[in-house]
């Protein structure tokens, strides 16, 4: 298994590493998972660290690696929701008003080394980014071991997920996950998956509903866009990086290794493995 | 061929047994570094592997890995007590830890894995 990445020799540290980030037109589930696999590729390729940031057309519920089908189609309030299976792990998400990213990391690079380090560092760049606009947010530590197995990720407290302390009118007081992500260690690359809720899910109710970002957000605190702005940076400036903004999509719509994963996903064989 | 436990880089062990079969395990530092495991999919008994490429799949908390077969051959048996037992893999990962036997295409394959000395320096630099 890839615990520690490849034999690739890594970077000069006095050269700064490419951190490119895309912004992807919100697509589909299979789309999504394939276009995040064709960057993981690109990032071995490369020996950089690339990241897209996407959206979900139509909202789309993904399951985690071992989650078993199921419990996905025994979930009535679920039944109507078209469904992906991802390649990384966790509990299943209700996409549609979050951002989810993927983010690519060759062996060679420190990040890519043991699981929690990957981790540490795009949660806690939004950590910092949510304090200093005034919002108490911090990652957990120690979980139970029983929330980690609840059908919803964003019911689980695993080490490392992002949790925001806020009290409002209509909400429970308390703390609520806005951050959770998982990994899928690909041999000479890490691929790490995240969601960042942004808001509350309209279309969902019961023990799946969940507040977003924007729910919590104190007022003055600035929008949505620029603590994901803020974010990126921070990241950047952790990576020790040069942020680099890409223009237009990750990838293009004829790309035949895409197609080819997208119709892996969209099948029953891989979404109903388990 | 000695019959001591040989390892690839990717942390899967390997050992020769008395009836030709290779049993295939997970390196004890593998299973530190993993972490609070949760699910693990094994390959079929008749089912070919191929040194270097996946034949299963372990999930920890928060990552989902793939195990790479040391060797190429056929798999004999496998522990199916195991994914029940993941506890199995922390406590006994040379022993009632182990996860598939392979008759191997040749044995010669073997030599290509590194000794126990190699392993420890390359454990020693993660």
């Amino acid at each position: 298994m890839n615990l520690s990445g490849s034999s690739k020799s890594s970077p000069n540290k006095k050269q700064r590493i490419g951190f490119s980030v895309w912004r992807d037109p919100p697509a589909s589930g299979g789309w999504n998972m394939a276009a995040d696999e064709a960057i993981a590729r690109r990032s071995e390729e490369t020996n950089s660290v690339l990241m897209r940031l996407y959206g979900w057309h139509p909202h789309t519920v993904s399951l985690g690696s071992f989650q078993r089908y199921v419990d996905f189609s025994e979930t009535p309030e679920l039944s109507h929701w078209p469904v992906v299976r991802r390649p990384s792990g966790g509990g299943a998400i209700i996409h549609g008003t979050d951002l989810t990213y993927g983010l690519a990391v060759p062996g060679s690079h420190d990040w890519s080394r043991g699981t929690e380090k990957l981790y540490a560092a795009v949660h806690g760049a939004l950590v910092e980014e949510l304090s200093e606009r005034h919002l108490s947010a911090y990652m957990v530590e120690a979980p139970g071991r029983e929330t980690e197995q609840n059908f919803y990720c964003f019911n689980r407290r695993a080490f490392g997920d992002l949790v925001v302390e806020h009290a409002a009118a209509g909400s429970s007081h308390g703390n609520h996950k806005i951050l959770g992500s998982a990994q899928r260690r690909l041999s000479g690359v890490v691929l790490q998956h995240g969601s960042l809720l942004l808001h509350r899910n309209p279309h969902i109710q019961g023990v799946g509903s969940h507040l977003g970002l924007g729910d919590v957000l104190p007022a003055g605190s600035g929008s949505v866009n620029e603590v994901v702005d803020g974010w990126l940076q921070r990241l950047a400036d952790r990576l020790h990086g040069e942020l680099i903004a890409e223009t237009g999509p990750s990838y293009v719509k004829e790309n035949k290794d895409i197609i080819t994963r997208t119709e892996r996903y969209e099948s029953t064989a891989w979404l109903q493995r388990r | 061929m000695e019959k001591s436990r040989r390892y690839a880089k990717s942390h899967e062990w390997a050992r020769l047994e008395d009836d030709g079969s290779v049993t295939v395990g997970i390196s004890a530092y593998a299973v530190e570094a993993l972490t609070d495991l949760v699910f693990m999919q094994l390959p079929d008994v008749g089912a070919t592997v191929t040194a270097g490429e996946s034949f299963g799949e372990i999930e920890s908390v928060k990552a989902v890995s793939d195990l790479y077969a040391p060797i190429s051959g056929t798999v004999v048996a496998a522990n199916t007590d195991l994914p029940s037992q993941l506890e199995t893999l922390g406590s006994d990962p040379y022993g009632s830890g182990w996860v598939v036997r392979v008759q191997p295409d040749s044995v010669e394959q073997l030599e290509a894995l590194m000794d126990q000395e190699a392993y420890d320096k390359l454990i020693g630099g993660e």
